[in-house]
């Protein structure tokens, strides 16, 4: 009884938090022109609100997400639409990451003599680097501006309220299942993305010169070790954690209006690429921590 | 419905074939670090070791047959190697088989390279402490090597002096190569040789015939 008590004071006190971000704005709206230096204080309190907002949401959602029941079905749906559906996607846009750095170094490496490199070379950087990254900004693009203008657009047409009403947890079916599939999607569809982009690599490495495919494997293996492919598998985790946590968030809180839809689209992308950098920066901090 | 299991059929085909990759990626990468074979250790102490770190490559003939597990300090004077080896190769591996630290090119990863002993011996057994040879330190090579282009260079410069002084008619040398009246001297040397040497063979000629000699 607690517990729940606890999960509404939450959610009262994000209406709050809402409601005065939203009096700001007309606030805004309303201030005459010649006092148009005032905002910038007001873009600093919108944006501390944003933040204690979304951390409201975040905080939400880890509330939610253990407490029965559970929307197995609905978290299947959300996994194959983010999962399933992006893999061509992400495996068009990785074959051709693959074959254009082998493309791009080869150059470089021939200069010191080092093409028997060039497969070492791009497997570490794919697994590392360009997979997970590439990967979660096109996943960012294509599912998180999805999520946004699906829950905005759900939100404008009143359908979240209704839900509300109907005795469903609106929060529980729309939000709790699309942050856990993107969260459980995206490790999945990185290890689809380093294994064709090292195909891509593999086409690359034969356009100039052949390179059998058991070298090619073997070269690749000699280098790569359990330090390289687990902390880029576990940043991920993370990476699809923001991305859907702002999307939703993004969505779920979008202004009433046809406006409010694109906007909350392109805030979504726009955000949720962000964080992607922002956290794969925390990563390799983190990694090179532990590795050295 | 129907539309609803063939999506929860895709999406289990994708998530399997996802988590078959992650599993053949970790076993590749396993594999190469011996973490799913039967390995044995070994251990070895250096004085130096060059810049060899945990993980490098350990070789017997030169193939790939193991990994650098640790590398402790133990005095100031001597670093403990442990290395992890293919328990295939320990049959090859004699008891007074020796280690030496190698690279792997001019400007490669530093390996271990295990020449494997000679060939009646004992097997070498787990955990056992390998004899080693210190390896040549690129700074010593270049201590040497600084050396030898001292000493060529003492050479070089000897030797231009000695050209220099025969090319300018110095010295008996110099003389026989640029003096003409030497020439010509020689010359007539070689001629009354050559008269006295017909002359001479006149005599012997006679001397043969002479009766005096009979019987030489």
């Amino acid at each position: 009884m607690d517990n729940f008590k606890y999960v509404k004071d939450i959610a009262n006190m994000e209406k709050i938090v809402l409601q005065q971000s939203q009096n700001i704005n007309q606030e805004a709206a309303t201030i005459p022109e010649e006092f148009s230096e005032i905002p910038s204080d007001s873009v600093f309190r919108r944006f501390f609100l944003e933040v204690s907002s979304l951390t409201f949401f975040t905080f939400r959602f880890f509330k939610e997400v253990f407490k029965p029941p559970y929307e197995f079905n609905e978290l299947m749906k959300q996994a194959f639409l983010i999962g399933y559906k992006s893999l061509p996607l992400v495996g068009i846009t990785a074959f051709i990451v693959g074959l254009v750095l082998t493309i791009e170094s080869r150059p470089t490496l021939a200069n010191f003599g080092a093409e028997s490199w060039l497969p070492a070379m791009v497997a570490i950087s794919i697994i590392r680097e360009m997979g997970p990254a590439i990967t979660a900004l096109i996943f960012a693009g294509k599912v998180g501006s999805g999520i946004g203008a699906e829950l905005a657009s759900m939100n404008v047409t009143e359908q979240i309220d209704a839900m509300q009403v109907s005795g469903t947890n609106p929060f529980k079916y729309l939000v709790v299942t699309r942050v856990l599939s993107a969260t459980l999607m995206l490790p999945l569809l990185v290890i689809f993305a380093d294994a064709i982009g090292m195909m891509g690599s593999f086409v690359g490495v034969n356009l100039k010169g052949t390179t059998s495919a058991h070298l090619f494997s073997s070269q690749v293996f000699q280098v790569l070790k359990f330090g390289d492919l687990f902390p880029a598998v576990i940043k991920t985790f993370f990476f699809g954690f923001a991305i859907g946590i702002i999307g939703c968030y993004k969505g779920y809180n979008s202004n009433k209006g046809t406006e409010g839809v694109g906007k909350a689209a392109n805030s979504a992308v726009v955000f949720a690429s962000l964080m992607v950098f922002l956290i794969d920066m925390v990563a390799v901090q983190i990694t090179s921590l532990f590795q050295n | 419905m129907k539309k609803d299991t063939s999506h929860k059929i895709k999406l289990g085909i994708f998530i399997s074939f996802g988590i078959a990759l992650f599993i053949v990626g970790i076993y590749f990468i396993g594999e190469k670090q011996q973490l799913f074979r039967g390995t044995f250790h070994l251990s070895g102490v250096f004085r130096d070791v060059a810049g060899l770190q945990a993980g490098n490559n350990v070789r017997l003939s030169g193939i790939n047959v193991g990994t650098v597990e640790n590398i402790n300090l133990v005095s100031d004077t001597s670093v403990r190697v442990e290395i992890l080896v293919d328990e295939n190769t320990r049959k090859f591996i004699k008891k007074d088989a020796v280690a030496s630290i190698g690279s792997e090119g001019l400007m490669g990863n530093k390996i271990i390279i295990i020449n494997p002993g000679t060939g009646g011996k004992m097997e070498i057994e787990n955990n056992d402490i390998v004899q080693t040879i210190q390896p040549i330190n690129m700074d010593d090579i270049l201590i040497s090597l600084k050396t030898s282009i001292d000493n060529t260079s003492n050479i070089t410069s000897n030797l231009s002096k000695i050209t220099g002084s025969v090319q300018s008619g110095k010295g008996t040398l110099g003389r026989l190569l640029t003096d003409k009246s030497l020439g010509q001297t020689f010359d007539s040397t070689f001629i009354n040789l050559k008269e006295s040497s017909a002359g001479l063979k006149m005599l012997v000629d006679k001397a043969k015939k002479s009766w005096l000699l009979w019987g030489f």
